[in-house]
């Protein structure tokens, strides 16, 4: 990918870049949109789980025979009836369907039911007696690290990983704990001699919980032989092949079936509530099995990584940045899950968005007993801009630079590679931060006491790595549409986008695309709805199918015709010759095929090509921006933060749907502005104190500011279909830096620490106080 | 959800409760324990009705009982008894007409996953009904009560906008009809 080939938008495209309502908005405000929960198969039973009230205890026995008895019980799953079956995860395969020797943090499944109702299934669960043997629990991952502390995994779990590219390496179990690390480095250590000036500072990563509004959910109908489950996961294929692997199944005795999500953010890769469902529905003589978590469940089972990142940086007098170190530890906690996947990408997004000479980066994921973290929105990157964006505005600071400048000075240029052999950067950054600073008046501002404002700009690799798509466009006699594809819609739009794509190719109505239902039986192959990749990834597939499609109607019909076949074009299934003369394709097609008619079907596949030379097997197909700007007012008695305005903009290429990446900027943007100042997973001794709705606050109307804008660029730079680039998670990077630096702007308090509570803001303030006392006193 | 099975718990089913959904009569019989979420989406089909914090918070649940919002999963059925209820399924005409709230949620972009559209729209409803022209900060208050984890809230806040606009455009075209 060269990622500045711009494929030629349509002169006219009528269909790409409109402002029209989604595809899905009928269905959704009328309240007919169907979602896993909704599943409801006849005999359905239904599953309820004992977890584990021990952060990490060996299980000494089980006793389930009472649980067993109880009528309306139909089966009961120990670690007795998984005996034969795989644990799962990404990369590192450690979690078992139910805890097998120990359980590892509080929650763990030890157990599961079914039964002809969730009240007789929780009355089994009563009736079921654990004897455990507590063991000492590690929640810090410093501490975790420790050569005394407890090992969670005892017996290093089966782990592969890929071969990465030049500069880039990755290992399971490089130390006590650590269920994966990953390392990269490009440049001379040399760089570092020449610095005028070299800083090192620490910053944490608050932890959030992904609070999709549908909770993880499956009906499962399964036999020892056969498997089917209808699912809320992002990742139809992935989720076959590891159920496959689980159960010892080849992949086309598990189908699995995908309605619409109610929300993902990156929650719903992986099985949850699949495997447990399956093997109770096996045990039930092939019952339907409906395991659908609570809320409070939900919270038990994934969230975000919170870290620790360390990063030392080396600049010359003038500001120009050098060489940058980073030493990341993520909280993986209890189960590896994403965890890899994810200190890969910490690890590698360390530069930010900013040109250095030497970079060295080491990011571990560090095993705790706590609720296992997994791809959130942002996978790594909000982490890494979180320090990376912090630490160039304390730099700016000390050195007596503004930081908007600072950035300016040393971001990458527009087409610039990332690092040896990556992609070049494919927007133009400075622009962009011009943009949002502009937007808020950044340079304009005249100072008025506990106000403040800050700028910050968040990149990451978009579209996934070494990440295949496969689609299928089929159109009926009549001019049907069907589009066949795997990307699951899970409120981001996708649907609605790719559809467009289908008809602005075919020159038909969106109206006449319909998005096929997901099974795995009969969808094309690909590799998750993750990554933002749904357009420039799967876009491309879409787009070749339906290129593929079209050029066949155009041939049937000039060789039916004996038109030639460059003088005609396609045009709400009709044929338009080069006079202007109209053919109906209904006609042409039954006289051509006979019988009842004919559907053009194509297939497209896309891919881009693997290279040794990049860092993580394959250069990126884009990157995703995200630029923000944001105004506060602090009170300094109270520390509280005022959001006074906020700017988010991300860089679209070219916009397929106005609305919907409008949406997704502002979207992410929330989650960034929640992260900044309040929502997270609160600890106490490895005890979870706000895992409820009623108890973690999430983002409301009323938190987001009164100045709120999202501006949607399209640079026309990105390697996607149209000029196109993937939205979805850009817009959440860099708000908690922007605030951040607000608040310093405002006050001087430099915090370190997400989120940034009133107590921090105040404690922030007063130790900036102290700073600039010290200062005066020694000048 | 689904708490429990109707043939296995036939002695708790104590309570009559008649009430009108959506303009037609509904008559059910619920054990004690049932939340008005159960009955709607379990006894009447009503499955627009979202279910996801079923602690009162998040709002996906929210149905008008005699044109107030209310939390179905934190209300009890028996209490709707005698009472008017109504649900997303109720909004649009018998024509599949969309009303003045679905069309500008529509238009706008107020919903992404979807899942917090059903209650957002009756919250909608309910505060057109109280105010039939309500400033920014009431809005900004009313939707407050509710979660969406996608939008970002503006496009939502948007959307109750112009969809007083519509209802009030509507409502001339009746007067000049």
């Amino acid at each position: 990918m060269t990622g500045f080939v711009n494929p030629c938008a349509p002169e006219d495209a009528p269909i790409v870049g409109r402002n029209s309502p989604r595809l899905d908005s009928t269905v959704k405000v009328t309240g007919r949109a169907v979602y896993t929960v909704d599943i409801e198969k006849p005999g359905m039973l239904h599953a309820k789980v004992l977890r584990s009230p021990h952060a990490h205890a060996r299980i000494l026995s089980i006793d389930a025979a009472a649980a067993r008895s109880l009528p309306g019980v139909t089966a009961v799953v120990t670690r007795e009836e998984i005996t034969g079956l795989n644990s799962y995860g990404t990369y590192v395969k450690d979690q078992p369907v139910v805890a097998t020797e120990s359980v590892r943090y509080v929650g763990d499944v030890v157990a599961a039911v079914a039964a002809v109702d969730e009240r007789t299934a929780f009355a089994a669960l009563d009736l079921i007696s654990v004897q455990y043997e507590q063991l000492p629990a590690v929640f810090d991952v410093r501490a975790a690290m420790e050569p005394s502390a407890p090992a969670i995994f005892p017996d290093q779990p089966f782990a592969a990983y890929p071969e990465y590219g030049d500069g880039a390496s990755g290992a399971a179990h490089t130390a006590h704990n650590v269920s994966y690390e990953f390392r990269y480095e490009t440049g001379e250590e040399s760089v570092w001699a020449d610095c005028d000036y070299i800083f090192e500072d620490t910053f944490t990563f608050s932890r959030m919980n992904h609070m999709h509004l549908e909770p993880f959910a499956t009906v499962a109908e399964a036999t020892a032989n056969e498997i089917e489950v209808w699912t809320s996961t992002q990742s139809p294929f992935p989720m076959r092949k590891e159920l496959a692997r689980v159960f010892g199944l080849p992949e086309n005795d598990v189908r699995v079936n995908v309605p619409l999500l109610g929300g993902g953010f990156g929650a719903k890769n992986g099985p949850k509530t699949e495997a447990i469902a399956i093997r109770l529905s096996q045990l039930s003589a092939g019952r339907p099995v409906r395991y659908c978590m609570s809320t409070e469940e939900v919270f038990l089972t994934l969230s975000q990584h919170d870290a620790i990142l360390t990063v030392k940086s080396g600049l010359k007098a003038d500001g120009e940045f050098m060489a940058r170190q980073s030493r990341v530890l993520l909280n993986g906690g209890a189960y590896a899950d994403a965890s890899p996947l994810v200190a890969e990408k910490a690890g590698y997004r360390m530069p930010g968005a900013y040109r250095w000479k030497r970079i060295d980066s080491v990011c571990q994921a560090v095993i705790t007993n706590s609720v296992p973290a997994g791809a959130y929105r942002g996978f790594g990157a909000t982490q890494a801009t979180w320090a990376s964006e912090r630490q160039v505005d304390l730099i700016a600071e000390r050195l007596g630079f503004d930081p908007l400048e600072l950035r300016l000075k040393n971001a990458k240029e527009l087409g610039e590679e990332f690092v040896p052999g990556e992609s070049p950067i494919d927007s133009d950054l400075k622009h962009g931060l011009n943009l949002v600073a502009d937007a808020i008046g950044y340079r304009d501002r005249t100072r008025s006491s506990n106000r403040g404002m800050g700028v910050a700009i968040g990149i990451k690799d978009g579209g996934g790595v070494n990440k295949p798509a496969q689609a299928r466009v089929k159109v009926t006699t009549n001019g049907d549409v069907f589009l066949n594809c795997a990307l699951v819609e899970m409120g981001q739009g996708g649907h609605s986008a790719l559809c467009q794509i289908v008809a602005e190719t075919l020159a038909c109505d969106p109206k006449r695309v319909k998005y096929a239902a997901i099974d795995t039986d009969n969808t094309p192959f690909d590799q998750g709805t993750n990554a933002s990749s749904g357009i420039a990834v799967m876009g491309h597939a879409v787009l070749q199918a339906a290129e593929r499609v079209k050029c066949s109607v155009l041939d049937t019909a000039a060789e039916h015709l004996m038109l030639d076949r460059q003088s005609i074009r396609l045009d709400n299934w009709h044929i338009v010759d080069a006079e202007g003369t109209t053919y109906e394709l209904p006609p042409l097609i039954m006289d051509r095929f006979g019988g009842t008619g004919f559907e053009f079907t194509a297939d497209g596949y896309y891919k881009v090509r693997n290279s040794s030379s990049a860092p993580l097997e394959a250069p990126c197909i884009f990157w995703e921006i995200g630029w923000a700007a944001a105004e506060v007012e602090v009170d300094p008695e109270t520390g509280r933060v005022e959001l006074l305005q906020l700017v988010v903009s991300g860089d679209a290429g070219k916009v397929v749907n106005k609305l919907g990446c409008r949406g997704q900027d502002e979207g992410a943007a929330v989650f960034g502005l929640a992260q900044a100042l309040f929502e997270e997973l609160r600890y106490e001794d490895g005890e979870l104190l706000n895992g409820e709705a009623l108890l973690y606050r999430v983002p409301l109307a009323e938190d987001i500011p009164r100045l709120f804008s999202s501006i949607t660029q399209e640079q026309g730079h990105g390697a996607g279909p149209f000029g196109t680039k993937g939205m979805g998670e850009g817009g959440m990077l860099p708000i908690a830096p922007a605030i951040a630096q607000a608040i310093a702007d405002a006050t001087g308090a430099q915090l370190t620490s997400l989120p940034m509570t009133p107590e921090r803001v105040y404690n922030g303030i007063r130790a900036a106080r102290l700073r600039q006392g010290g200062a005066d006193g020694n000048a | 959800m689904s708490l429990e099975s109707p043939e296995s718990s036939e002695e708790r089913f104590a309570h009559k409760v008649e009430f009108e959904l959506n303009g037609s009569p509904e008559r059910h019989c619920v054990p004690t324990s049932a939340t008005v979420l159960d009955l709607l989406r379990n006894s009447c089909g009503k499955q627009g009705v979202r279910a996801s914090c079923e602690r009162s918070v998040c709002g996906a649940c929210t149905v008008l009982v005699d044109d107030l919002p209310v939390a179905a999963c934190s209300t009890f059925a028996f209490d709707v008894d005698g009472t008017r209820v109504e649900t997303v399924e109720g909004l649009a005409a018998q024509d599949g007409t969309l009303s003045a709230q679905q069309q500008a949620f529509r238009e706008c972009g107020g919903f992404q996953c979807g899942f917090c559209t059903s209650g957002m729209l009756m919250l909608t409803t309910a505060l057109l009904r109280q105010n039939p022209q309500p400033e920014r900060d009431q809005i900004r208050e009313w939707i407050s009560s509710n979660t969406c984890r996608c939008t970002g809230y503006e496009m939502i806040l948007e959307s109750v906008e112009r969809a007083a606009e519509l209802a009030s455009a509507k409502q001339q075209d009746q007067v000049s009809e």
